[in-house]
């Protein structure tokens, strides 16, 4: 019987695509540094604001964030905050943080992410008073559920899992007393795409079945059989990184599609330049300002090759597919 | 320090004659016309005291507050060093020296007594006082004047001393011979950057001043004639891509008299490999000189084979945000940055060839009227400024529609048509051959063939997947002929500070 292998090829991938939370980490940090948008607790998860980035990485960023925020805020106002939010893949991402800031916190916030992440994550909260205390001020008990993957209290739950492994998932969330009768909001940026169209075709059917009021927002790459695209992928392999999941990527077309054949009723999607011409404008300008690009051609390449894509289903007729730009 | 009212130490009291008491009584007199503040009273007092004993440093000391007081700085210093003279001893001559000296504006001097007064009175917090606010003065002065001197343009050449920099006998590089480019020099040169080796400052600093005296010579619109049999290559922008340049020179032959090139701007920035590149770039220029042909009646210059036009990339603002002055303050120093900027200052900012293509790396202007003349008065040696036809040459789009527009990149304006078939008009020229603007096949024609962009940088930041392309233009028939290529694989750079955190891979 052979061994198993320390570092399989799968270990590799893996490996490569948790490193990619750092990437959108890092650059959130330093993005927000320059002003691009405020953000007080991305500080904790990287202290450093580390290496310049480009100008059009930074507005690629800010596109991102104000893209997703639009659509979550939106949910929420909607459902009047009495719902779930589910981030899949969701790194060190400090939403959360910013939902309590402002007053606009569902029923309950749900992170799910590889076990490593999760413990990562779980660690920096605990070790850093600016953001375990919100937490433990939304906790109704003194003490947090806490092992090394996962942590619990009222508002706020972060769980380590195999996004691959729909058993597992399904299992762990309703463990943490996620409610299939809430409204809820799933979200999930540049995580499919890291698995296979039949994986990810297996997580949005399982989030379909599972709710029936519900909406799903993903943020990922598009348009990725063109040149660009070509590119963007070899450059990724070298750093030992699949995009497995890129045969979804292709157009808006097929974005929506995955949504529209497991079980949700509308979908929509948008090209990231498109987005980015429809996000407030007078604070587009004001980040233009922020730093001079000096070639504009480089951020359209880019924006135009990701999209924002969101789908809906809504037995309780709450008025989801107006949940829009 | 209070004037003094014990008689004086420096007279014994055998020598106290009746001038002497008299004059003690008319001290006294004088003093309290001080402490009623009716100084000019109390100089009327002590000067007379001072007749009838002028040997007296209290007097001499005390008349000096009173001339302070009353602002005539001129005779308090008079009278404070007359003290001194008469007993160096006497501290508060020094003081009172000082406070003159303060007031006259001469703080070196004033510092010099407090540093007295100091010395002999440690305990004495005023004088400290007095000492530290002096001292402050002195060294904010200092630092006035530095800045000042800083400001008069002086080239940083003058500080350096190329000739007695030593290369060490551990380098191995390529080295100048005889101080000059010689085309085996390049080949090394080029071998040795491909091998990611560098070049000795010293070289690099040679090749700088000589490219520098070579390009201050040259006007700011170049103008050549392509003979019937002879060709030019356009080159657009290469951002610091030394592979792809060397790929260049691989499918279209080295630069030589007969294979002359111009290279249209941006030659640096963005890429990791802008020292090289820009290397490289200046060594041709300074390989491939200009020579006199004297056979015909007028002595002609004939052009050299290889132009090299300043893009908007080669100044101070884009350096310091795209790389390239990280890049050489990394591989080589500050003043050596300093000197790259001086010499991209003398860049020219346009060609004319046969008088019917013009070439700039951005575009046409922002008013009707320009005309070729307009642009050979240009004084170029300068940054660029925020508007006018310097500015517009390096940073002007054009656009589809007809008339300008405000420019998407907020410098400069973006041109139409219109504009462009008004200027050929004027100007008796064909069509217009820039650069600026990364087109995924290389080039693009616009402006029914007036308004050419050729783009030399393939795949641009290693990114935008796009071709690269240059120009053939025979002197025959000033048609342009393109040839477009692909990138070329390059070494994986070392993260550094300045290039490859530019070098992104998107968002993840």
């Amino acid at each position: 019987m052979a061994a198993r292998q320390p570092f399989t090829d799968s270990d590799t991938a893996d490996e490569a695509v948790r490193s990619t939370c750092d990437d959108a980490t890092t650059c959130k940090r330093y993005a927000t540094s320059k002003g691009y948008w405020t953000d007080p607790y991305v500080q904790y998860f990287v202290r450093s604001v580390g290496e310049r980035k480009a100008p059009e990485i930074n507005r690629g960023y800010y596109a991102r964030v104000q893209g997703m925020n639009h659509l979550l805020d939106a949910f929420l106002r909607k459902t009047e905050c009495d719902c779930q939010i589910v981030n899949l893949g969701a790194g060190l991402d400090t939403t959360f943080w910013r939902l309590k800031d402002e007053n606009l916190m569902p029923r309950k916030y749900f992170e799910v992410d590889f076990p490593m992440i999760a413990a990562r994550k779980i660690h920096n909260i605990k070790t850093k008073p600016p953001l375990s205390k919100p937490l433990i001020e939304t906790h109704s008990t003194d003490s947090l559920l806490l092992d090394g993957h996962s942590l619990d209290s009222d508002r706020y739950c972060i769980i380590g899992a195999d996004l691959r492994d729909i058993p597992g998932l399904d299992d762990k969330l309703k463990k943490f007393h996620l409610n299939p009768e809430l409204p809820t909001l799933f979200l999930s940026e540049c995580v499919l795409v890291y698995m296979t169209p039949d994986q990810s075709s297996k997580l949005v059917n399982w989030a379909s079945d599972t709710f029936h009021t519900a909406m799903f927002v993903n943020y990922e790459q598009l348009n990725m059989m063109d040149r660009f695209g070509q590119v963007m992928i070899e450059n990724l392999q070298r750093r030992q990184c699949n995009l497995a999941g890129v045969e979804v990527c292709q157009s808006l077309e097929s974005q929506k599609e995955r949504f529209l054949k497991t079980g949700w009723e509308n979908a929509d999607a948008l090209d990231m330049m498109t987005v980015y011409s429809v996000i407030p404008q007078d604070d587009v300008a004001r980040i233009e300002r922020l730093e001079f690009l000096d070639e504009k051609e480089l951020l359209q390449q880019l924006l135009q090759h990701y999209s924002i894509c969101w789908a809906t289903k809504d037995k309780l007729k709450l008025g989801l597919s107006q949940v829009a730009f | 320090m209070a004037n003094d009212t014990a008689t004086s130490a420096s007279g014994s009291r055998e020598k106290m004659a009746e001038g002497d008491k008299n004059a003690e009584k008319l001290k006294e007199m004088a003093n309290n016309c001080f402490k009623e503040k009716d100084y000019d009273n109390a100089i009327k007092y002590y000067t007379e005291a001072l007749e009838l004993n002028p040997a007296s440093a209290i007097y001499f000391s005390n008349r000096s507050l009173a001339y302070l007081r009353t602002e005539c700085y001129g005779y308090a210093l008079a009278d404070a060093t007359k003290c001194l003279e008469i007993d160096k001893n006497y501290i508060k001559g020094y003081y009172r020296r000082a406070t003159s000296n303060m007031s006259l504006g001469k703080f070196k001097a004033a510092l010099k007594d407090y540093e007295t007064v100091v010395r002999v009175r440690p305990n004495d917090k005023d004088a400290k006082m007095k000492y530290q606010e002096c001292n402050k003065i002195v060294k904010q002065k200092a630092f006035e004047r530095a800045i000042a001197s800083d400001e008069i343009k002086k080239s940083v050449v003058d500080s350096l001393d190329i000739e007695n920099m030593m290369i060490e006998d551990e380098y191995t590089g390529p080295k100048l011979e005889e101080g000059k480019v010689t085309m085996t020099f390049m080949k090394e040169m080029m071998e040795c950057f491909k091998d990611q080796k560098k070049l000795h400052r010293k070289c690099a600093y040679q090749i700088l001043i000589q490219v520098k005296e070579l390009l201050s010579k040259l006007p700011s619109l170049i103008e050549i004639t392509l003979k019937e049999t002879e060709k030019i290559t356009i080159c657009g922008d290469t951002h610091g891509q030394f592979y792809d340049l060397l790929n260049i020179f691989e499918l279209n032959g080295l630069p030589s008299e007969t294979n002359p090139y111009l290279f249209n701007g941006d030659f640096v920035d963005r890429g990791s490999f802008s020292l090289e590149v820009i290397l490289t770039l200046f060594g041709f220029k300074l390989l491939l000189p200009d020579s006199f042909y004297l056979l015909r009646e007028v002595s002609m210059l004939l052009p050299d084979s290889f132009y090299l036009l300043r893009g908007n990339h080669e100044t101070d603002n884009m350096n310091q945000m795209y790389g390239f002055e990280g890049e050489v303050k990394a591989k080589y120093t500050t003043p050596m940055f300093t000197l790259f900027s001086e010499v991209f200052q003398w860049l020219p900012l346009a060609q004319c060839i046969n008088g019917k293509v013009l070439v700039m790396h951005g575009g046409l202007f922002s008013e009707d009227g320009v005309m070729l003349d307009d642009l050979r008065k240009i004084d170029r040696n300068r940054q660029p400024p925020d508007s006018g036809p310097m500015c517009d040459l390096l940073w002007s789009d054009p656009q589809p529609q007809n008339g300008r527009s405000v420019s998407k990149r907020g410098v400069s304006c973006q041109f139409g048509p219109d504009v462009t078939e008004r200027f050929l008009e004027q100007n008796n020229l064909d069509y217009i051959v820039r650069s600026h603007e990364v087109k995924a096949e290389g080039y693009e024609v616009t402006h029914s063939g007036k308004c050419i962009t050729v783009f030399s940088a393939p795949n641009y930041c290693d990114q935008m997947a796009n071709k690269g392309a240059y120009i053939h233009l025979r002197g025959s028939d000033l048609k342009p002929e393109f040839h477009q290529f692909t990138a070329v694989p390059h070494p994986n750079v070392k993260p550094m500070a300045y290039a490859n955190s530019l070098m992104q891979m998107g968002m993840m």
